[in-house]
């Protein structure tokens, strides 16, 4: 019905669009996700003609075919002819749309363009759960969603094919939006619907595709449901973290930096946390595979620590039967279990200190052979007894640079410098007194953050944190938990989050997965 | 926050005073000969009381115990001194690799100390000193050799425990190898085993040296406290002992508290845990 190729619009030297391509279908709702600013609104002007009203020095090209005419080719006259009786809009800004000096029910009548048109038009206002009692109000003496339902009148009210959404639900109390979403999934049956939103709720229980937009590009795109449970894009999977929706029980977590569109490389780069040098350098290419469009150099979230087959017998009792599961970047990966299960077992053999009976460890999809530091520099660990952790002859400094020492990697004075950059990404004092000091002369939360200092110094990839706040008293253990959550969403670290408590689990993992009796399964936390 | 040794110093009373009586030991084994008397000329003065010639007066064949005394010293500090380092350097190398390495070599080193440890080292010692000239240097290797194994074991045990411990594994997982956990952590953590095994063994060195000498069992030319302890016990009905064996058992018990006090000292050093104990 609707097919968008290499749409690129600007205002000025400005570009929004950055060549968009994509196809609405009959019966398909769309939604194109994304930040603000990403260019969703500018699309549905684009496709709606309006932009030139935007403003002057506006270009558009690329072609926007809609059931078989270029739409971006017609001139005003013939858009006319379109606009609202083919292909509507719901604006975003309901109170700039709205004429304040005229009655509703006579601005829908507008539309309509016809002398009789008040039973079509009650009919309408029925199905949206309007009052007809009050369609001769002023829009100024309605509420957010009164209007937002005489928006979505005037749009449907010519049964047009094709009906496009900016932000209908975002000014919208819970239950108001839950309303609107139910009644426009009832008007949108046979229409094709392309929903610009930041409201990823609605996005999700309205839509069958979702496509997402950042810096004007397609970044990824597939079925809502897809997209959604599994994001294949570190911005998708961002853009998810950082909405609270109803089931989600992890901190919130945003996307590191602020939005800034570059045009060398990857538009996402600067945030993206597994930016590599192609991805500074060139445009990575929309590509299919599995039903999926994405762009990035690097396919995707990419796993970290595979681990497969691990098997581990102590004295004729099998601890770890045929382990097997993946660590994908920046994300929190929880094995849950009762004491005893195996969980520190498995951190140590994944870390090199015990030797699986069968099994195999990937890193960055190549076998691990060798524990040596070049695997060390990228896979570190945070153990459970922090205290036992440091050793009481070394001072913090020492303790924390010791990792460096090993690794021959720094001079002295560097060795400080980093030392002081990481005691302070986890909210120490840098001062000579604290540098000097001895593990025995600090408390139990500030040992933890030490010892985390230490295991992000060499900036690691992943991170393996065995019961890191299992000795910590509630306060303690909520900061130090919002400190791990932090320095993942600024360092992209894989996590592998080893815990026997429920609740911490639910705070701090995109994934659980519970060992029992050596054996490991997917936990769905609700 | 530092670890400040001279401030510590001043805290502990007990080193203060062991650090002032080894010094003082040190200056009067080095320094003191320059004045003294040759410890072995003759004078006709047989067994004579202490005067301004002879600070603590003769022996039976009118050598000046004073000076004797004091080359006796130097016997005894280089013999424990000496003892000390080359037995708890064996029992370090041999316990640190039996414990860190384990497997056939720790079953070797241990069988091997389990032989020795059955040995009556004293009666070993006299027969060994009956084949070989029983000087300064073969009693310093002969003791040295038989003074480490029960340190080694102790060492060993240690070391097994401490490679489990956190912090080792930890080191560990930064990419180090083991000669930087040995070197860096092992042999540090063990610090104070270290010094009280060589304190240890140092008194036991000074012990068995005086002991053997005062049995008998040594060079007749080599002057010690032990050998002086032996002529002046001969003597033990005349009022001699006062100043010829007490003088020598008192310089010995000196020495060894001062060590003690020493190593004490070093333990909070090396273990700031300890720094407020």
């Amino acid at each position: 019905m609707l097919k968008v190729k290499n749409l690129r619009t600007s205002y000025g030297k400005n570009e929004i669009l950055k060549g968009l391509d994509f196809e609405v279908s009959k019966e398909d709702i769309v939604a194109v996700i994304g930040e603000s600013g990403t260019g969703k609104t500018t699309l549905a002007l684009a496709i709606m003609g309006l932009l030139r009203y935007q403003q002057d020095n506006v270009k558009i090209s690329g072609e926007i075919v809609f059931n078989g005419i270029d739409l971006s080719r017609l001139k005003e006259d013939e858009l006319k002819k379109i606009r609202w009786s083919k292909i509507s809009i719901v604006f975003q800004n309901v109170d700039n749309i709205l004429n304040p000096v005229i009655p509703v029910f006579k601005q829908i009548k507008e539309i309509l363009n016809s002398n009789d048109g008040t039973s079509i038009i009650n009919d309408m206002l029925e199905k949206m759960d309007f009052p007809v009692s009050r369609a001769y109000a002023y829009p100024y003496q309605l509420s957010m969603g009164e209007k937002q339902k005489v928006m979505l009148a005037m749009a449907y009210i010519l049964n047009p094919e094709f009906v496009i959404l900016d932000e209908p639900t975002s000014a919208l109390d819970f239950e108001s939006k839950n309303n609107l979403i139910k009644i426009i999934k009832e008007l949108s049956s046979q229409k094709a619907v392309l929903l610009a939103t930041h409201d990823l709720d609605t996005a999700q229980n309205i839509s069958n595709k979702t496509v997402v937009l950042y810096g004007g590009n397609i970044i990824e795109s597939g079925s809502t449901k897809d997209v959604f449970t599994n994001p294949r894009h570190p911005y998708t999977r961002g853009l998810i973290r950082s909405y609270p929706s109803e089931t989600r029980t992890k901190d919130l977590q945003g996307i590191k930096g602020n939005p800034g569109f570059t045009d060398n490389g990857c538009c996402f780069w600067p945030r993206c946390t597994q930016a590599i040098q192609i991805c500074k350098e060139e445009k990575p290419l929309l590509t299919e595979s599995n039903g999926r469009k994405i762009a990035c150099h690097r396919y995707g979230i990419i796993p970290l620590v595979s681990v497969s087959r691990i098997k581990k017998t102590y004295e004729n009792r099998s601890i770890l039967k045929s382990i097997s599961f993946d660590v994908y970047e920046g994300e929190t990966l929880t094995i849950l279990g009762r004491s005893g299960s195996g969980k520190t077992t498995l951190a140590k053999i994944i870390m090199g200190l015990i030797k699986p009976d069968d099994g195999e460890i990937c890193l960055e999809n190549m076998k691990v052979t060798c524990w040596d530091s070049a695997f060390y520099k990228k896979v570190q660990m945070i153990f459970q007894d922090t205290r036992a952790a440091l050793s009481h002859r070394l001072n913090i400094l020492e303790s924390v640079t010791e990792p460096l020492l090993i690794q021959k990697c720094k001079s002295n004075e560097e060795m400080v410098d980093a030392a002081k950059q990481v005691l302070s990404e986890v909210g120490l004092p840098g001062s000579d007194d604290f540098l000097y000091s001895y593990p025995h002369h600090l408390s139990g939360g500030e040992l933890q953050r030490v010892v985390i200092a230490r295991a992000l110094i060499l900036s690691p990839r992943v991170l393996i944190a065995d019961e890191p706040t299992s000795a910590l008293d509630p306060s303690i253990q909520a900061k130090v938990l919002k400190l791990l959550n932090q320095i993942q969403e600024q360092r992209g670290l894989g996590m592998l989050f080893i815990t026997h408590d429920l609740g911490v689990a639910r705070k701090v993992s995109d994934r659980v997965m519970e060992i029992n009796n050596g054996i490991l399964k997917e936990k769905i936390l609700r | 926050m530092h670890i400040n040794t001279a401030q510590k110093l001043r805290k502990d009373k007990n080193a203060q005073a062991g650090i002032i009586i080894i010094i003082l030991l040190l200056i009067f084994a080095i320094a003191v000969p320059i004045f003294t008397k040759a410890p072995d000329v003759f004078s006709e003065k047989i067994l004579a009381r202490p005067d301004c010639e002879n600070l603590l007066g003769t022996n039976d064949i009118g050598q000046d115990i004073f000076s004797r005394l004091i080359y006796g010293l130097r016997t005894s500090l280089l013999v424990s001194v000496s003892t000390g380092l080359i037995s708890t350097a064996i029992s370090v190398v041999i316990g640190v690799l039996a414990g860190f390495k384990g497997g056939l070599l720790d079953i070797i080193f241990m069988r091997f100390i389990d032989a020795f440890l059955v040995l009556p080292v004293i009666l070993v010692l006299i027969f060994v000193s009956v084949f070989i000239k029983p000087g300064i240097i073969n009693l310093i290797i002969l003791i040295s050799l038989f003074q480490w194994q029960g340190t080694a074991r102790i060492i060993r045990g240690q070391t097994l425990a401490l490679k489990e411990k956190t912090h080792i594994y930890a080191a560990a997982t930064f990419g180090s190898k083991k000669s930087y956990l040995l070197v860096r952590h092992i042999i540090p953590d063990l610090g104070h085993i270290i010094v009280v095994s060589f304190i240890y063994n140092a008194r036991a060195a000074v012990f068995m040296e005086a002991g053997m000498a005062f049995i008998g069992v040594s060079n007749p030319s080599t002057i010690s406290l032990g050998k002086i302890m032996h002529d002046a016990f001969k003597f033990y009905y005349l009022p001699a002992w006062v100043w010829w064996l007490l003088p020598a058992g008192l310089l010995l018990s000196m020495l060894l508290v001062s060590l003690t006090f020493l190593g004490n000292l070093m333990e909070k050093i090396i273990d700031p845990r300890l720094q407020n104990a």
